[in-house]
């Protein structure tokens, strides 16, 4: 008979059996001897405190006016083995799939000698940092003393911003705290005089702390040469880290993953919201104009309501975006600075605004009001819903754009975000006016959007056009949303020339083409948030 | 902006989670919520650099680790896959019980009880029907050498099993045998001081930035300002950094050596005293390379002649000159012969036995270097051979053994056993710790002849290896943390590992496992004295005794780790005290004469090279400092699956990607003679035209790899095979 192995000794007749020998090297493998605390500390204090003293790693002093602390890292030092990352993961106790320090490599094939070189970064303590700038709740601090740009992770929402503007890829959002995180110069450690974890982790010594100048660093950054070949340029928010090296390094050197088609992250909560409230609020502006140039079918309620309740759609399926939504409501204290603070700003109005202008609709002007009255509130609305609609859709595009990204510039996104308020408003008209004019417009405007689209996909020919790789992705890795954007723009556009030639099934195709242009714009968000060239450090080679 | 707390929030339970406390046990700030009660050090198991960690424990749980300090082999610094060490072991796919394939053919769960009767029945009765070679096993250079001992003890003096070899003949075999054949005792001769006293710092087919990063740290701390030369035919990082680059065609070292030889005697570079006085056999190498001329040198390297003169200057200029040598060297069809061609030139320089010289050999394994004294394979158990009846006797007595359970034939190297069971003469595998099923060269043979076995037993931390997929029982081990013993180092230093950790379910550390096995079989008895490991240490230590790797005045681990590391030879405290020792300070070799041998052949023709229908050569080797071989361990860390591509890329010089209208990312399928993979196009500077490189991590690769063994050591070559690419 088996034995279970984890048995205890059996008693027979008050006899003890002895375990068989692969039941006691079981029981002795589940044992752990208690390391003897007298020698370990005795080991211990071979070492004098630290045994490294890391003082040449890190300034004497700290910084006096106009310095902050950097990163100085000697390139000739960093040789690829990647220890500083790890080193940072465990001294910092950081989440199973958390890094803070990433680390790459920059190539060069055109210089007459082969050039490869490994680049380590963590966050570079910008003077003028963009996580700061565009976090709408302020939980970003910029150290005056030291410069250290710290997050404060209990103010944080979650809602990746700063993912967004950091032209370095710095800050990283972890799904199981719901905030992001990143690099703080390891600041508890500088505090007691102890260097930063990849400091101490660096076999060769390859990362110092140093002090820099802040005058001097915002007039070199003003030099799109003076940072890293391979790397963003620190133009936009004067980086601190120093790479040095005793080698020139070519200018034309460029980062190993410098073409991966790998798409960048979808943020499907963000296409849901961005075309949903654009859908709607192009709908309601319809809604108003048609209102105020008393335009019979459209006057009525049933725009209003398809344009609130995309917009309001919108505005639910957003929150799903934030990490920790419970401190949304702090969203405001950016306004100075953040654009998203400002969409959020306006948003909020406008939500109300859509509503009130929606049920308006439906309070009889005869019982409390003064009629005329009444019309002028009606009118003033419109004028409102128009007037603060377009200024949201503005704020929403400038979000993208003060990214500074070149794939997101701004006729680009412009084009995008009103271009979708315009073809769903128009087909929010479908099922709800048989006038051919409408028809037409939205057949117009969707073969304009992907007249342009198109145009831009040309971009694949040219290697060197600064959308050539956004074009490649559209054609290789997202395909499959290219061609589903343009085959569902077509479905609708049949749709909707059924419905006008088909009077019986008008509102039922009018429909279908609403839902058919609705689901082409969610591509369009998709492709857009996906096929974007999101500036980082040099990274490994990926496909 | 000062705002109040409710509005911005610099504190809060997230902040929390960042805090750092000072640390004790001298550990500097750590995390609060990995403040440890303890801790203990540990070697690392995965390089043979053999760094010392420290692994913080709370309530006896490993919850972080760091390098250790005070350990004069890292000094505080560790790799990645160091810092790493404990996330394989939490691993979902860790094999927790014995796995036997039932009659459907699934592997299911079973009881070690059941597992051991299975193992001895099926083992035995091959044994008894097959013949005498039907058995064998396959063991590797990864497990502490108390249990390679005691498998390749219980193995061929216990269970009767003629043939057993190790991984580590996929890698140092060949250093092995050439410091057998020149100095007369596998010995590599360094200590890693001498990296920092070095003042012209050959590489040769090795990697050092990102194969052995902390024996890269001991060169950058060189104060010389050493020249440091890198050959390989790949810009590597490790190229990168170097004073001189000389890449020369593939497998073209031997030719390129024995020109440098011709040189320095030219140049009359060479330590007459020393020659005379240590070494033998000089004048017949003098003769054979009288017509290696520089221009012939020249055209078989495809160097050119100023880079062969400058560094043939900087040996000559008489400053202390280092060569160290990995998988380049060792990989090869001719492969001991470049390794002494390298020796010769050190012997001939006098580059031996001093402070900063040496013809050193890199080890690749943490423990390769216990594999080769004490895994009973190639050679009998503490530096012995089997064909020495003297040794026999020696080893009879100091075990306790028959002297007729000692095998006195030399058995058969891994290629032979994998012959054998192609013809059908091995009929049971045992498989411990390593994986062929991926890192065996032309593997496609492997897995056709795989149904040729009866009974395949892979004993493995992992389940799902590519091994222990098509094993018919698997024996769930633990891996390094859940076990005790010691490991030798590529400088010959002894280091002990602990146990930190609880192994999942029931693995079992190998060391258990044979012991099992010995009682189920019925060969207890002659092993009661290899009780634990460290009462198996000690007796090998004893068996050491008079051999040129004695160690037979180790007292045991204590010792040991208090005196942070011991080298051997270890036989007498007062002459072996010191904590960095060479070999080779008296000249005074291990061969009979005392005199180290000059060894050369002529060279060989190339067993494959480009053709028209495959006109590249495809060069294999490591990718990144952290991938570790087979990755079944390194995969299973998120820090480290971060820091390699996930797919197989394979390199691709920039002028042959444009001549074919290839783009970094493209897919291409790449072709030998024996098979045909996916690998993603990275056209990177690394790689001159007309060669290839595919890192050796990813499943597959050697599907590609022509199996072409070293004659002397029967390593096989790996590299330089002839292959072809096309897109997608």
């Amino acid at each position: 008979m088996i034995s279970s192995p984890s048995a205890p000794p059996k008693k027979n007749n008050g006899l003890i059996v002895e375990q068989s020998p692969i039941d006691s090297y079981l029981a002795q493998q589940q044992q752990l001897q208690t390391p003897v605390a007298r020698f370990s500390d005795k080991h211990a204090s071979l070492t004098a405190e630290g045994a490294q003293s890391y003082s040449d790693l890190i300034p004497l002093s700290k910084p006096s006016a106009h310095q902050q602390y950097a990163f100085e890292v000697n390139l000739d030092q960093c040789t690829g083995c990647k220890a500083c990352v790890a080193g940072c993961h465990s001294m910092n106790g950081l989440n199973e799939n958390e890094m803070w320090r990433d680390v790459g490599t920059i190539i060069d094939t055109q210089s007459a000698q082969p050039y490869q070189q490994t680049i380590t970064s963590a966050c570079h303590h910008c003077i003028d940092p963009a996580c700061l700038n565009g976090c709408p709740v302020l939980a970003y601090d910029k150290d005056p003393v030291t410069g250290i740009v710290r997050h404060l992770d209990d103010q944080c929402i979650g809602c990746q911003y700063c993912v967004l503007t950091c032209p370095y890829d710095v800050p990283k959002f972890s799904d199981s705290l719901g905030i992001v995180r990143k690099c703080d110069m390891c600041h508890q450690r500088l505090e007691v005089g102890e260097a930063p974890a990849c400091v101490q982790a660096c076999p060769t010594e390859a990362i110092k702390i140093t002090l820099v100048d802040v005058p001097v660093i915002i007039e070199q950054s003003k030099d799109v040469s003076s940072f890293l070949p391979g790397a963003p340029s620190p133009q936009i928010t004067q980086p601190t880290t120093q790479y040095i090296s005793s080698k020139p390094i070519p200018q034309t050197a460029q980062a190993a993953d410098a073409n991966s088609l790998r798409p960048e992250h979808a943020h499907f909560p963000l296409v849901f919201m961005l075309t949903l409230s654009q859908g709607g609020i192009g709908a309601l502006i319809i809604a108003a104009v048609a209102f105020l140039m008393q335009h019979s079918d459209l006057s009525g309620a049933t725009l209003r309501i398809i344009g609130t309740a995309y917009f309001f759609a919108a505005l639910g399926i957003s929150v799903l975006h934030l990490g920790r939504p419970q401190g949304a409501w702090r969203a405001f204290l950016g306004w100075r600075k953040s654009w998203l603070s400002r969409e959020i700003l306006v948003f909020g109005p406008f939500a109300g605004l859509a509503f009130g202008y929606m049920t308006l609709y439906f309070i009889p002007s005869s019982n409390y009001i003064f009629v005329p009255f009444n019309n002028y509130i009606e009118q003033c609305l419109a004028g409102l819903v128009i007037a603060i609609g377009l200024t949201a859709i503005l704020a929403s595009s400038m979000v993208y754009v003060a990214t500074k990204r070149f794939s997101w510039r701004a006729p680009i996104t412009f084009n995008s975000f009103y271009g979708s308020a315009l073809v769903i408003g128009l087909a929010a008209t479908l099922p709800v006016t048989s006038s051919i004019y409408f028809t037409l417009g939205f057949l117009l405007a969707v073969a304009v959007r992907l007249s342009i689209e198109s145009l831009r996909l040309r971009a694949v020919f040219k290697p060197n056009h600064l959308d050539h790789l956004l074009a490649r992705r559209c054609l290789t890795s997202l395909k499959g949303y290219t061609v589903s954007r343009f085959s569902t723009a077509l479905l609708a556009s049949f749709c909707a020339i059924t419905a006008t030639t088909q009077p019986a099934l008008s509102t039922l195709f009018g429909a279908l083409a609403l839902l058919f242009i609705t689901l082409s714009e969610l591509m369009e968000r998709t492709l857009f948030f996906q096929s974007v060239v999101a500036p980082k450090m040099p990274g490994g080679f990926r496909r | 902006m000062k705002l109040p707390a409710f509005l911005r929030q610099f504190n809060g339970p997230l902040t929390e989670q960042l805090v750092l406390e000072p640390g004790s046990f001298h550990l500097g700030q750590v995390p609060a919520h990995h403040q440890a009660d303890a801790v203990q050090h540990s070697i690392c198991g995965y390089c043979s650099t053999g760094c010392s960690l420290k692994i913080h424990q709370r309530e006896n749980q490993p919850v972080n680790l760091s390098p250790d300090n005070a350990y004069p082999v890292n000094q505080g610094m560790a790799c990645p896959k160091g810092w790493e060490a404990l996330s394989p072991l939490k691993a979902t796919n860790r094999a927790t019980q014995p796995l036997l394939r039932d009659a459907a053919g699934i592997l299911q769960p079973v009881s070690w009880h059941k597992a051991l009767q299975v193992f001895v029945e099926r083992f035995k009765q091959i044994q008894s029907n097959e013949g005498p070679d039907a058995l064998a096993f396959l063991s590797t250079g990864q497990i502490p050498s108390e249990e390679m001992a005691l498998l390749g003890a219980l193995a061929k003096f216990g269970m009767g099993i003629r043939h057993g070899d190790g991984n580590t003949r996929q890698c140092m075999a060949t250093a092995v045998v050439a410091y057998k054949q020149s100095f007369g005792f596998d010995a590599p001769p360094y200590t890693y001081q001498d990296f920092e006293a070095s003042e012209v710092i050959v590489f040769i087919g090795a990697n050092p930035c990102i194969a052995h990063p902390i024996m890269w740290q001991r060169v950058m701390q060189n104060p010389n300002h050493p020249e440091i030369i890198v050959i390989d035919p790949r810009k590597t990082e490790t190229a990168m950094a170097a004073t001189l680059h000389l890449p020369l065609a593939p497998k073209s070292d031997l030719a390129l050596f024995y020109g440098i030889a011709h040189l320095l005697i030219e140049h009359q570079a060479i330590d007459r005293s020393f020659i005379e006085s240590h070494t033998s056999g000089f004048s017949d190498f003098l003769h054979f390379i009288n017509d290696c001329t520089l221009d012939k040198t020249v055209e078989q390297s495809g160097l050119s002649a100023e880079s062969i003169l400058t560094l043939v200057d900087l040996i000559a200029s008489g400053k202390r000159t280092s060569f160290w040598w990995t998988m380049g060297v060792n990989q090869s069809h001719e492969g001991v012969r470049v390794a002494q061609a390298i020796i010769n030139i050190a012997l001939m320089t006098g580059n031996i036995g001093k402070p900063g010289t040496g013809a050193n050999s890199i080890t690749g394994q943490c423990n390769a270097m216990g594999s080769r004294l004490f895994s009973n394979t190639t050679s009998l158990l503490g530096g012995h051979e089997f064909t020495n009846p003297d040794h026999r006797q020696k080893v009879a007595q100091c075990l306790d053994l028959p002297l007729e359970t000692i095998p006195s034939e030399n058995c058969w190297a891994y290629d032979q056993i994998i012959a054998g069971i192609e013809a059908d003469q091995v009929k049971g595998l045992w498989v411990i710790a390593t994986n062929p099923a991926h890192s065996w060269t032309n593997r496609n043979k492997l897995k056709k002849i795989r149904e040729q076995l009866d009974f395949l037993v892979v004993q493995d931390m992992y389940m799902d290896t590519e091994t222990a997929q098509i094993a018919d029982l698997v024996l769930p081990a633990a891996g390094w943390g859940e076990k005790e013993g010691t490991f030798i180092n590529s400088e010959r230093r002894i280091g002990v590992l602990h146990k930190v950790s609880r192994a999942p379910g029931q693995a079992l550390a190998d060391f258990y496992i044979f012991k099992a096995i010995a009682h189920q079989w019925g060969c207890a008895d002659r092993f009661t004295r290899w009780e634990s490991p460290e009462a198996t240490f000690k007796l090998l230590a004893q068996l050491t005794q008079d051999r040129p790797c004695d160690i037979s005045a180790i007292e045991g681990y204590d010792q040991i780790e208090a005196r942070g590391g011991i080298q051997w030879p270890y036989a007498n405290p007062s002459i072996d005290g010191s904590q960095e020792r060479r070999l080779f300070e008296d000249g005074r070799f291990y061969t009979a004469d005392e005199k180290a041998r000059f060894c050369f052949e002529a060279i060989q023709p190339l067993p494959e090279s480009p053709s028209e229908a495959y006109p590249f050569w495809l060069l294999t080797g490591r990718g990144t400092s952290s991938q570790w071989h087979t990755q079944t361990r390194t995969g299973n860390s998120d820090v480290l699956r971060k820091l390699y591509p996930q797919d197989c890329y394979v390199e691709i010089n920039q002028l042959d990607a444009l001549s074919r209208g290839i783009r970094s990312g493209d897919v291409l399928h790449v072709r030998t003679e024996r098979g045909s993979i996916k690998a993603d196009a990275y056209v990177s500077p690394s790689v001159p035209p007309g060669i290839l490189f595919l890192p050796m991590h990813y499943d597959g690769v050697n599907e590609l790899t022509l199996d072409t063994f070293d004659p002397y050591s029967r390593q096989p070559s790996y590299k330089a095979n002839a292959a072809s690419i096309d897109k997608n």
